[in-house]
């Protein structure tokens, strides 16, 4: 055959920069004294299902107190300043809610990103969205990074409802923040 | 008699192809450098430069790939340009650029062609707008299918998470019927001169006809159209925007009652919305920022809430046959970013 077929993704060129393994944050023994950050995407029900977490934490785990964010683009990771902000001012940090086809997936880009700045981190995803998720920590050189879910879906839980699922949740995101690897 | 290609070299070529997992489900024009080289030929643009980038997956198109997913969709090498030109104004799109690729949605592209180029080139400017049956149509919009999902790296069920998806995805390449439409071409309202070859796009979420052929009364169909636009399953946010691919026989009746483009949006404007009790029984009469949701308050039940804010959130096509008189109103997913991207060699 005179001529190959022609791959048309181009991945052979850009694959370089995934190949290197992402770091993964050294893990706490608890959380107590910490500040911890929650960083919110903006989608239905995630601020109050953040917040909860993080009052559970206060209350249950010794947490000292929480910084909450709101990152406007869901779809987008986490701009660098704010990173940066979060990292400068939390211990440990959880994203969420990844509730649709590019918020899970950026909220556990996100999670990769605090564990490269040095900070333990827990996504909370929607148990929909795993493969998308899954799918992402393996662009960001991070595969089988582990996060947290919450069953489908969450946009329509009561406020009540939401803090019996932050309440579910508390001990695999525990699990994520302190466990040692 | 020439001899007809080898079958069977073919068909091993497309099984390569599908093996590899490039394929949309369709069978792949096996891409090779001569033919790749062809394309490149058509623009006078650098094989590497970047078109398209999307941060979040760390990948990018450059015209090189656009050139292999294009021969790959069954693209004659002339149309090239077009394709580029669409690439370049779905990436005005803000979801384009975005998460839209990975939504739930599971949006289209909408593309469409202006000028000379849709004759030169044998593009569908005629009826079954948006149906299949013409190469130029069928495979300019399949190449961007394909530049999403292999240089973009987006497939379905992996970063691609629609739900279902919407009929006509990948395949919606609109040339309009500028030769019966009353009104300037729709490159125009996108900024570019009359005459020119020139692509626009937007994202859809849907595409729903209006059929209203028993009334001499333009506003009759207006109302009509506006029923459609106004339609509560579609409302997810405080505004919406909805365009209008008129056929000709509505768009020629509209002028013929003094109606320009600019008096349609304007009138789609006023009378496009619900009553707070429609949206109420749809649990959307809710503000939480501008998302819609549920709220018991029924103190706003009879106020009258519009839904297209600008004139950009109607956009305004002809095309089709002028043999019946049935639009369609289509679904734009986002907002468009209102501007047109000349064709260019």
């Amino acid at each position: 055959m005179p001529y190959p077929i022609l791959d048309p993704t181009g991945t052979t060129a850009t694959a370089a920069a995934t190949k290197t393994r992402a770091p993964r944050a050294p893990r706490r023994r608890d959380l107590r004294g910490t500040t911890v950050g929650l960083l919110v995407n903006t989608k239905q029900n995630a601020a109050p299902f953040l917040d909860e977490v993080g009052r559970l934490l206060v209350q249950q785990h010794g947490a000292t107190g929480t910084m909450a964010r709101t990152k406007v683009n869901f779809a987008a990771p986490a701009p660098d300043d704010l990173v940066k902000e979060m990292t400068t001012g939390c211990d440990v940090i959880i994203t969420g809610i990844g509730d649709c086809g590019s918020c899970s997936a950026s909220a556990v880009a996100d999670g990769i990103a605090f564990e490269a700045a040095g900070l333990p981190a827990a996504a909370i995803c929607s148990d929909a969205f795993a493969v998308t998720a899954d799918a992402m920590a393996e662009l960001r050189g991070a595969p089988g990074y582990r996060y947290a879910t919450t069953p489908h879906p969450v946009a329509v839980l009561t406020p009540d409802q939401v803090k019996q699922r932050a309440a579910q949740v508390l001990g695999d995101v525990m699990n994520l923040l302190t466990e040692p690897e | 008699m020439t001899p007809t290609p080898d079958p069977e070299e073919a068909q091993a070529a497309i099984e390569y192809c599908y093996a590899q997992g490039w394929s949309d489900g369709l069978p792949l024009v096996p891409a090779s450098q001569p033919l790749v080289e062809k394309f490149l030929a058509t623009t006078s643009r650098n094989p590497d430069e970047v078109i398209g980038e999307l941060e979040q997956v760390g990948r990018n198109c450059t015209v090189y790939l656009a050139a292999v997913n294009a021969a790959m969709a069954g693209c004659l090498p002339e149309y090239f340009p077009v394709v580029l030109a669409a690439f370049d104004a779905l990436m005005r799109e803000r979801a384009a650029r975005g998460g839209g690729w990975q939504s739930t949605s599971g949006p289209a592209p909408m593309i469409v062609v202006n000028g000379p180029v849709r004759h030169e080139l044998g593009f569908n400017t005629a009826g079954g707008a948006f149906g299949p049956g013409f190469r130029p149509n069928a495979t300019v919009a399949r190449a961007i299918g394909l530049i999403v999902r292999n240089a973009f790296g987006i497939r379905p069920h992996v970063l691609e998470q629609a739900t279902q998806g919407l009929p006509g995805r990948w395949s919606i390449c609109l040339a309009e019927n500028e030769e019966e439409s009353p009104w300037p071409p729709f490159a125009v309202d996108g900024g570019q001169p009359a005459g020119v070859s020139a692509v626009s796009a937007t994202l859809l979420r849907t595409c729903e006809f209006v059929d209203n052929r028993h009334t001499p009364d333009p506003e009759h169909v207006l109302n009509d159209i506006a029923d459609t636009i106004s339609r509560t399953g579609s409302l997810i946010f405080r505004d919406t925007s909805a365009g209008v691919v008129f056929c000709p026989e509505h768009a020629q009746m509209l002028a013929g009652a003094g109606f320009t483009k600019q008096d349609v949006q304007a009138w789609l404007m006023e009378h496009c919305g619900r009553t707070g009790a429609d949206l109420r029984r749809a649990g959307k009469n809710g503000l939480r920022g501008i998302a819609r949701f549920a709220d018991a308050d029924t103190s706003g039940d009879g106020t009258f809430t519009r839904i297209l804010p600008s004139s950009r959130h109607v956009p305004i096509v002809v095309a089709g046959a002028r043999n019946a008189a049935i639009s369609m109103v289509v679904r734009v997913f986002g907002e468009w970013s209102g501007t047109a991207v000349e064709v260019s060699t």
